[in-house]
């Protein structure tokens, strides 16, 4: 088979044209984006002859106009939302799939039904409700609702396969339920919290509309929020716009690189958009 | 030893309530009482200082009275059936040329290349799509200029801005897609490929006939992900064009969040949400019924 396929057909190379030629789309604004961020335009003009490279809007976004502190808050609520993420889906997930709790099909397919929610919909009251009990301009307003439904499904599907022997034997043991769940448990789905940590990492960072909302003091504005402000400033600096959104996409980016295998077999697995 | 077993279920059922605890309250606190909420407000004249008055239908009666709400389906609508055919094709196309004639490392490659922009931020891709698409001196109309094309007013010519929105979604949303038939397209057995090939069925047929059919679950499930997706665009909107020029890129999403936290009109603001939920709902009904009947 493999032999019969090595023939050179036209089709075959206009196709590799082709989808050569899709890629290079999917890249050529990032490298756009790269190259604009080294300098300091003001008009679209360029002259590249004039364009010196030099790091000055880095050294902008991360030491002055609080760029640097939405940086830290991104961070900051990006880490908080993975691990509670990966804690509150995975204690569901066990209780679903291992725990003897009635009724509990029936409050599993409630949580599933909370996924079909749009995110515009639940804006409103979710805003009115951390108003009300003070949690606008928090970390907490943007990492705590960040564990929902989804993560548990996912997680549930993957403890499917996590043999209860395991469990029983430690029960016989005389093993205390938090050690179970937390040495015997969590190792055991650790593939599945990868892709969950992956996919909160991504949701989180690039998240915009509830952000924009919820924190609208300048000291707790996340990075995408203020790159999105930077842009829509009337004199814009292309280059530190540029620059902004570099390392917007610079700190997802450098996850991609380092855990392709785990972000590609997630997605292809889970096939559910965060 | 009965009695003593039932004590261990019943406590192994205590645990159980414990370990979803959390995940209940998150989901019911932050989740099911804002549906709810958001349906009770959307009967309410509500202002955010002054406290909801109930004032029954008038707020859906102001929402289909008025020509943005039109304009903001129609775009919506429009959107959905622009983008959501043309990404899944091309995901589709991409990912079974790569699986077919490109098992090799630049195949590897490629497919890595078309994922990067799932990765960018919705408003990092605009941002970036917003200097390219510059009238005066962005880099696409340069491009074009050096056929002769004069300057193009991408973002500031109704038909056209719509089109940009369409594109950075695509742009966007490819390689997504694509990581999920390539998938698909690895799990087709390979006997059914050869059976095709003994037969001597041209690669055209053997896409329409082997391809086409074993992904059709997959593809079920990508055009629903991508219909309910792209039903509720905002950031780019937001980002690229702000909903115009005048309505011609507003969507049913961007006018909830212009209503609510814009104009102070929460109520009018829930009732276009709640419409934007029946219509996701719907969707899930149509797929839901589909699916089944196949």
């Amino acid at each position: 088979m493999e032999t019969a396929r090595k023939k050179i057909s036209p089709m075959g190379i206009i196709g590799t044209v082709l989808v050569s030629l899709f890629a290079l789309i999917c890249v050529a604004p990032l490298i756009y984006m790269l190259l604009m961020s080294f300098t300091q335009l003001r008009s679209l003009y360029i002259r590249w002859d004039e364009v010196t490279f030099n790091l000055r809007n880095y050294y902008t976004i991360i030491f002055k106009n609080d760029f640097g502190r939405s940086l830290l808050n991104s961070i900051i609520v990006t880490v908080l939302a993975c691990v509670w993420t990966d804690l509150v889906c995975a204690m569901a997930a066990y209780g679903f799939e291992k725990k003897p709790v009635p009724g509990k099909e029936k409050l599993f397919k409630i949580f599933l039904a909370t996924m079909m929610v749009p995110s515009q919909v639940t804006l409103i009251p979710l805003f009115l409700t951390m108003r009300k009990i003070g949690w606008l301009n928090s970390y907490a307003a943007l990492f705590v609702p960040m564990a929902g439904a989804f993560g548990v499904f996912m997680i549930r599907q993957f403890m499917k396969g996590v043999d209860d022997v395991y469990i029983e034997a430690a029960q016989i043991d005389g093993c205390p339920e938090y050690k179970i769940f937390f040495k015997i448990i969590l190792p055991l789905i650790q593939p599945a919290l990868v892709s969950l940590t992956i996919f909160t990492f991504v949701a989180c960072w690039n998240s915009f509309l509830w952000p924009l909302v919820a924190n609208t003091e300048n000291s707790m504005y996340t990075f995408t929020v203020a790159l999105s402000l930077l842009n829509s400033q009337h004199d814009t600096n292309y280059g530190l716009s540029m620059a902004a959104a570099t390392v917007s996409f610079a700190i997802p980016f450098a996850l991609y690189i380092t855990m392709q295998k785990q972000f590609i077999e997630g997605i292809a697995l889970g096939g559910v958009k965060g | 030893m009965k009695k003593r077993g039932l004590t261990g279920r019943k406590q192994q059922a205590f645990y159980g309530i414990l370990y979803i605890l959390p995940s209940f309250v998150i989901i019911l606190m932050f989740s099911i009482i804002p549906i709810i909420l958001a349906i009770y407000f959307s009967f309410t004249k509500y202002d955010m200082y002054s406290p909801a008055e109930f004032i029954g239908l008038q707020n859906y009666e102001g929402v289909f009275k008025s020509s943005t709400f039109y304009s903001a389906l129609w775009n919506t609508l429009k959107y959905v059936i622009v983008t959501v055919p043309v990404q899944t094709l091309l995901a589709l196309l991409i990912a079974v040329f790569i699986a077919d004639k490109m098992r090799g490392l630049y195949g590897a490659l490629l497919k890595s290349t078309i994922f990067i922009p799932v990765i960018v931020s919705n408003i990092a891709a605009a941002a970036v799509w917003k200097v390219m698409l510059k009238t005066r001196g962005g880099i696409i109309n340069n491009f074009l200029g050096l056929f002769g094309i004069g300057e193009v007013n991408w973002l500031g010519t109704k038909a056209l801005a719509f089109l940009c929105i369409c594109l950075v979604t695509i742009w966007k949303n490819v390689g997504y897609y694509m990581v999920i038939y390539y998938a698909g397209v690895m799990g087709i057995p390979k006997e059914q490929q050869e059976a095709a090939l003994m037969d001597g069925a041209s690669p055209a047929q053997r896409f329409w006939h082997v391809t086409v059919p074993n992904l059709r679950p997959i593809t079920y499930m990508i055009v629903t992900l991508g219909i309910i997706s792209s039903f509720q665009i905002f950031d780019i909107v937001y980002q690229l064009t702000g909903g115009g020029p005048g309505t011609s890129t507003i969507t049913l999403a961007y006018m909830v969040y212009t209503y609510a936290f814009s104009n102070q009109k929460l109520g009018y603001a829930s009732a276009i949400a709640v419409i934007l939920l029946l219509f996701v709902l719907a969707i899930h009904w149509l797929q839901d019924k589909v699916f089944k009947e196949r």
